[in-house]
This record gives structure tokens, C-alpha cells and sequence, in this order.
């Protein structure tokens, strides 16, 4: 009864190992597609730093105000499984007639107010009525800092920024994306080392205790034995009598 | 914020923290606090493993990608580290070329074959 389990125990060591190694493998490749992404990225940036001046690339370009554009969210699935995946949320009015359009509308309030500077004193009732007006323009920058978070990275370093730029962020963006997959599959790895040490460890408990149990059972034949010698013995001691 | 997701932090040379701004990681909170940190030549080991401590404490941080080789300097801390979330990526640099034989998860996953373990 105790060997099937323990070929039962074996065989499922034996389907996680693989299941192990399968995942290294797939982590390995994957690593190396990263590998390469990130230095074609970078090839990208040299010649964009080539192309603009040194210093036309570099940390001192980041914009005052950075939002994020990707999430990743880490979902829990079961047995402690995490899997890891990016979201970039929809960027709205991200073409360029967008931009123009708000741009515009930028423009006019700003105008408006302007103008307003150069007009005469009027009276208290005048005065309240125009609060109400001027509390537009109070809008206008709370609509910038909306605005703000949707922006390109891009545009920190200029509006016309070269092409070689532009796939230097192509690159890093896939890389976003693979190092992602790669946190999951370093989670899967690192979950099926525990649970491969776990049943590593059952299946030598399971065999020691078997290993106890024949040693037992071998103890009780060999008395079995001698006592049906001694027991033959005295037969014959009898029938010579 | 649960509904927002978490972000990717990195702590790396220029090129790379430049190249993952470009890609939209980058975050300036309410505090100014950055999710990332750009090492150069004048930047102390003791900032790095505390940049790396705060990002661990953050709970709005899912993965940190580091620099092999600042990885390297604190090692440590790396090593230190068992939950998966935030989950730590080494990635390789411009002037070190991606080590698997330094990686802490492959080195984890690589003590499972002891010699122990084959008893």
C-alpha cells in the first residue's frame, strides 16, 4: 500500500520539476528579448543625444510634474499565484487636432482678461457681476493640470524631438510590458520552488516512516522464525525421548 | 487607489531612468516624492538601499526594476527582501551586460539543488 503512494508523491515531484523547469526556460528566453529590447533603447537614445547635443537628452530635461502613464496591477489569484500586468489608461485627445482645439480654447479667456485690466472703475453692482466673469480664468488652470498628466514624455525633451527618440520610447514601452510577464513568471518560479521543497520533504518523511515500518516488520518475522525453531527443537528432543 | 493600479519604479543609471520615463512610468506624488532614482558617479551606497527601502515600503509600488550593478552594492537588502510584492527586476546597464549567475531570484531558485536536496 506504501509504495504506490510514494510513486504517486514521485510522480507529482516529478510533473512540478518539469513544470519548474519550463517556467526558467520561459523566463530565460524572455529575459533575453528584454535584454535586447533595452539595448536597442538605449542605441536609440545615443543617437537621439547624437542628433540634439549631449545635453538635450539627460535627467535635467524631466518635466517639473510627472504622472504616470502605466499601472501595473498585481492580481492574487489562487494558491498564492500573483500575476502581474500593465494598464495604460486611455489617453484622451491624444491627436494633434485635440491639442489644437484646447489650445485655442487656452487662448481666449486669457485675452479676455487682459483687456478687462485696461477698463474703468464701476460701481459695486458692476463689481460683483464681473467676480462671477472672472472666475472663469480661475478654471483655466485647474483644465491645465488636467491637461498635464495626459502629456507626452516626449515633449520634455522638445516638440520636434527625432525620430530615433520616438523609437527609443517604442522599445522601452515593450520592455514595460516584458518586465511585467517577467515579475509573474519570477513569482511562479519562486512559488513552485516552495511548493516542490514541500512535497520534497513529504515524500522523505512519507519514506522514512515507511522505511521504520518494514524495519519493524522484519524485526517481528526473524522472532517468528526463531521461535518456530525452537519449537521444532523440542519435537525432536520429544520424539528421541 | 485600488482601483488605480500600482506603479513601476526604477533606480537605475540616466539612460535607463530616461528611457523608462520616456515609456511612462515616472511619478511625481503630492510630496514630490519620485518613483525612480538616477545614480551617477557621486551617488552614495547609502542612498541607494534607502531609495530602495522607501520604494519597498511603499505600498503604491508594484515592481522596482534596478540596475544589475547597483543591485550589486546592495546586495544585502536585495537578498533581504521575500514578498512578492513590490517584485524586484534586475535589469542589465549599459556598461554591465545582464549577469544570471548575480540574479537573487535565480540564485534562490538555484539553492532548491543542493546537494541536500538529492539525498
Amino acid at each position: 500500500m506504501g509504495v504506490p503512494e510514494e510513486e504517486k508523491s514521485s510522480l507529482l515531484l516529478d510533473e512540478k520539476l518539469l513544470c519548474f523547469m519550463e517556467q526558467l526556460e520561459l523566463l530565460e528566453a524572455k529575459r533575453a528579448t528584454l535584454n535586447s529590447l533595452i539595448e536597442q533603447g538605449w542605441f536609440s537614445i545615443s543617437k537621439a543625444r547624437y542628433s540634439m547635443g549631449n545635453k538635450q537628452v539627460s535627467a535635467l530635461q524631466y518635466a517639473s510634474e510627472i504622472e504616470p502613464l502605466v499601472y501595473v496591477h498585481a492580481r492574487t489569484q489562487d494558491t498564492s499565484k500573483i500575476d502581474f500586468c500593465t494598464e495604460r489608461p486611455a489617453q484622451h485627445c491624444n491627436n494633434d487636432s485635440c491639442k489644437d482645439q484646447r489650445s485655442v480654447e487656452d487662448i481666449g479667456p486669457r485675452e479676455e482678461g487682459v483687456r478687462r485690466r485696461n477698463k474703468p472703475k464701476k460701481t459695486e453692482k458692476d463689481t460683483s457681476e464681473s467676480e462671477g466673469s472672472e472666475k472663469s480664468p480661475e478654471i483655466n488652470p485647474v483644465q491645465k493640470s488636467d491637461q498635464n498628466p495626459q502629456q507626452d514624455p516626449l515633449k520634455w525633451f522638445g516638440i520636434l524631438v527625432p525620430q530615433s527618440l520616438k523609437q527609443a520610447q517604442m522599445s522601452f514601452k515593450q520592455v514595460i510590458e516584458l518586465s511585467a510577464e517577467i515579475a509573474t513568471l519570477q513569482a511562479a518560479v519562486l512559488n513552485i520552488r516552495q511548493e516542490l521543497k514541500l512535497s520534497m520533504s513529504n515524500k522523505r518523511t512519507a519514506r522514512e516512516r515507511l522505511g521504520s515500518s518494514v524495519g519493524q516488520d522484519g524485526r517481528l518475522h526473524n522472532s517468528i522464525d526463531s521461535e518456530q525453531e525452537e519449537a521444532k527443537a523440542e519435537h525432536q528432543a520429544t520424539d528421541s525421548q | 487607489m485600488a482601483g488605480r493600479g500600482k506603479l513601476i519604479a526604477v533606480i537605475g543609471d540616466e539612460d535607463t531612468c530616461t528611457g523608462f520615463l520616456l515609456g511612462g512610468i515616472g511619478e511625481l506624488n503630492k510630496n514630490r516624492k519620485p518613483n525612480f532614482l538616477v545614480v551617477e558617479k557621486d551617488t552614495s551606497i547609502t542612498e541607494i538601499e534607502e531609495t530602495f527601502k522607501s520604494f519597498l515600503v511603499r505600498n503604491d509600488i508594484g515592481i522596482i526594476l534596478i540596475n544589475q550593478f547597483i543591485a550589486e552594492m546592495i546586495r544585502h537588502a536585495i537578498d533581504a527582501h521575500m514578498q512578492s510584492i513590490p517584485a524586484v527586476l534586475e535589469i542589465p546597464s549599459k556598461e554591465h551586460p545582464y549577469d544570471a549567475s548575480k540574479d537573487s531570484i535565480l540564485r534562490r531558485a538555484k539553492g532548491m539543488f543542493s546537494a541536500e536536496d538529492f539525498r
